[in-house]
């Protein structure tokens, strides 16, 4: 499915853009904290409309062992290798929030059965580097390196762990944390020698749930660092204070010349955009304000919690989601100081808008999202994270997450939910799962940066 | 050797050494529970205590309220008496709770930033 010429992913994302349509795709699925005794597993979901398997799970790898937690995962390569012929798109990084282990899964022996390849430790992992509780995978030409956010105890600020191509780990990747109080989410843009750091929280803090109070008390994050890619080390900080309340995923645009970036504050319910200015100074602004919605049983306004972000392969649209309200929306960021509102969709949340897609009632709301190259498919599940599924949507240990697919419009803008696709995790055959990340085995959206 | 009763397993009942958190101990004898982390900061392991005492002054991840709602972290907590638990999420009715329905008061914040009670 990569590029005929060279290595894995694309020259551009303008090739990427005119790839094959995805036939597959990988979805993350947990038991973790629902009650049901198996372990966390990958799912690989049906998505080729000319098969009798569309829109069905068509296999699934389970994991070693209970309680991983398995929540967002990458690749061991993408475009940013696209010109080493020795290096292939063929596995899967896929870590456990609570276990500490990373599991490397082989996708290429057969893409419709993936299998487990290698498990890089997590008590090895905390033994030799100090870390803890692993999120973003990004992979750096051949090499790997993946945000923690605690120490071995679970204490803030984590940092990031090193593997080489055979996944073994090389120890820590950054020189410095500097002053970084919270690590979460991070992106690369080499020809600006610049990486962005975002910050959740403290594994001891997130990992049991969300207690509002904690963030007076200063135990969630409201900064972005600028890292002196490199140099591996942080440079500035941008205090988004009140703005920026639990600033989440970050991401450049494609084009490896642009120096814009967005991130989604999620209690906030903003999106912070950040930029270089002309004269070399980091700048960043509030493009978006989502505002809290009134809800009869709340005693103050719902905020969005807008826990993801993407952008098109194109750099032409901007999507986020609002967790708790229910919506998926869709900004033309042609000029990224100016967005335009140009779709929106509701499934599931707590404004009661939308309860039932496609005959399939939706606990939870929009969480996790992957694009298609083409930017016309996208793939939305419901779960965040198992604790705090628990909290907000507690009927979802009961009846599971959702998939639905979204049908976008890149011409015109516009969103539509697609009719005839509907995934039900409520009815897995070891009872009902939380679905979260996806990945394409040809690349995707969240994945390919170019050098 | 203490004894450790689970009240929603028919009562069936575990001697436990203490040498060993409970998880690990009642595990090693076929009792079949959740856990995550396993060094006391997620709670995913959580149980309530009905009855006894334990010590789980190395678990991090419980809140006040929590905690007197009677919940124990079994990946670190030890038996310091006889005990009688629920197990399992059937057990997690006080553990979850909308936070912006449902506000902590100060002292029932995690204890390194709870602000003790003052109940005159």
């Amino acid at each position: 499915m990569d590029g005929l010429c060279c290595g894995p992913g694309y020259a551009s994302p303008s090739e990427a853009v005119r790839a094959p349509r995805e036939k597959l795709l990988y979805t993350i699925a947990i038991y973790t904290g629902t009650g049901i005794q198996k372990p966390d597993y990958l799912a690989t979901i049906d998505v080729d409309p000319e098969s009798q398997n569309y829109s069905q799970v068509i296999h699934r790898l389970e994991m070693p062992g209970i309680g991983d937690e398995l929540h967002h995962m990458g690749w061991n390569a993408c475009s940013s290798c696209h010109g080493d012929e020795k290096m292939t798109r063929k596995y899967l990084l896929v870590p456990g929030v609570r276990s500490n282990n990373i599991y490397v899964i082989d996708t290429a022996t057969n893409p419709h059965a993936p299998s487990l390849h290698k498990v890089v430790d997590g008590a090895k992992i905390k033994s030799k580097t100090n870390l803890s509780g692993p999120h973003t995978v990004h992979c750096l030409g051949s090499e790997i390196i993946i945000s923690f956010l605690g120490d071995a105890k679970g204490e803030a600020p984590g940092g990031y762990l090193h593997l080489n191509k055979e996944f073994e780990i090389v120890g820590r990747w950054e020189n410095s944390m500097g002053d970084i109080p919270f690590s979460y989410d991070f992106w690369y843009q080499p020809r600006h020698n610049v990486m962005v750091s975002s910050e959740w929280a403290a594994p001891n803090t997130f990992m049991p749930g969300f207690d509002l109070e904690e963030v007076g008390h200063l135990k969630y994050g409201r900064r972005l660092h600028i890292w002196d890619f490199e140099k591996k080390k942080p440079i500035e900080t941008m205090y988004l204070g009140e703005d920026g309340l639990i600033p989440l995923e970050v991401k450049f645009m494609h084009d490896p010349n642009s120096s814009h970036g967005f991130c989604g504050a999620a209690l906030s319910a903003n999106v912070i955009h950040f930029w270089k200015s002309k004269d070399g100074k980091w700048e960043w602004e509030k493009i978006i304000d989502v505002d809290n919605e009134p809800h009869p049983d709340w005693p103050i306004p719902i905020p969005g919690v807008m826990s993801a972000l993407l952008v098109s392969m194109d750099d032409k649209y901007l999507y986020i989601n609002n967790w708790l309200h229910g919506d998926m929306r869709q900004y033309n960021i042609s000029d990224p100081h100016n967005p335009v509102l140009t779709g929106q969709i509701w499934m599931g949340g707590l404004l009661g808008k939308a309860p039932i897609v496609n005959g399939v009632k939706v606990a939870g709301g929009p969480q996790m999202y992957q694009l298609s190259l083409d930017g016309k498919r996208m793939y939305v599940t419901t779960s965040l994270f198992s604790t705090w599924d628990n909290q907000f949507y507690p009927e979802i240990r009961t009846e599971g997450g959702v998939m639905v697919m979204i049908d976008c419009d890149v011409e015109n803008g516009g969103m539509k939910i697609n009719k005839d696709f509907i995934l039900d995790f409520g009815k897995e055959p070891n009872g009902p799962s939380r679905c979260h990340e996806s990945r394409y085995p040809g690349g995707d959206c969240t994945s390919d940066i170019w050098l | 050797m203490n004894k450790i009763t689970i009240a929603n397993r028919n009562n069936t009942i575990f001697e436990v050494k203490g040498t060993k958190p409970l998880l690990s101990e009642l595990r090693s004898q076929g009792l079949d529970l959740p856990y995550g982390c396993q060094y006391g900061g997620c709670i995913t392991c959580a149980a309530k205590l009905i009855n006894g005492e334990v010590d789980q002054r190395s678990q991090v991840a419980l809140n006040n309220r929590q905690i007197n709602n009677g919940y124990v972290i079994l990946c670190v907590a030890r038996a310091k008496t006889d005990c009688t638990f629920d197990i399992g999420v059937e057990s997690h009715d006080k553990l979850y709770r909308n936070p912006f329905i449902d506000p902590l008061h100060p002292h029932e914040l995690k204890s390194n930033i709870a602000i003790v009670k003052d109940n005159n």
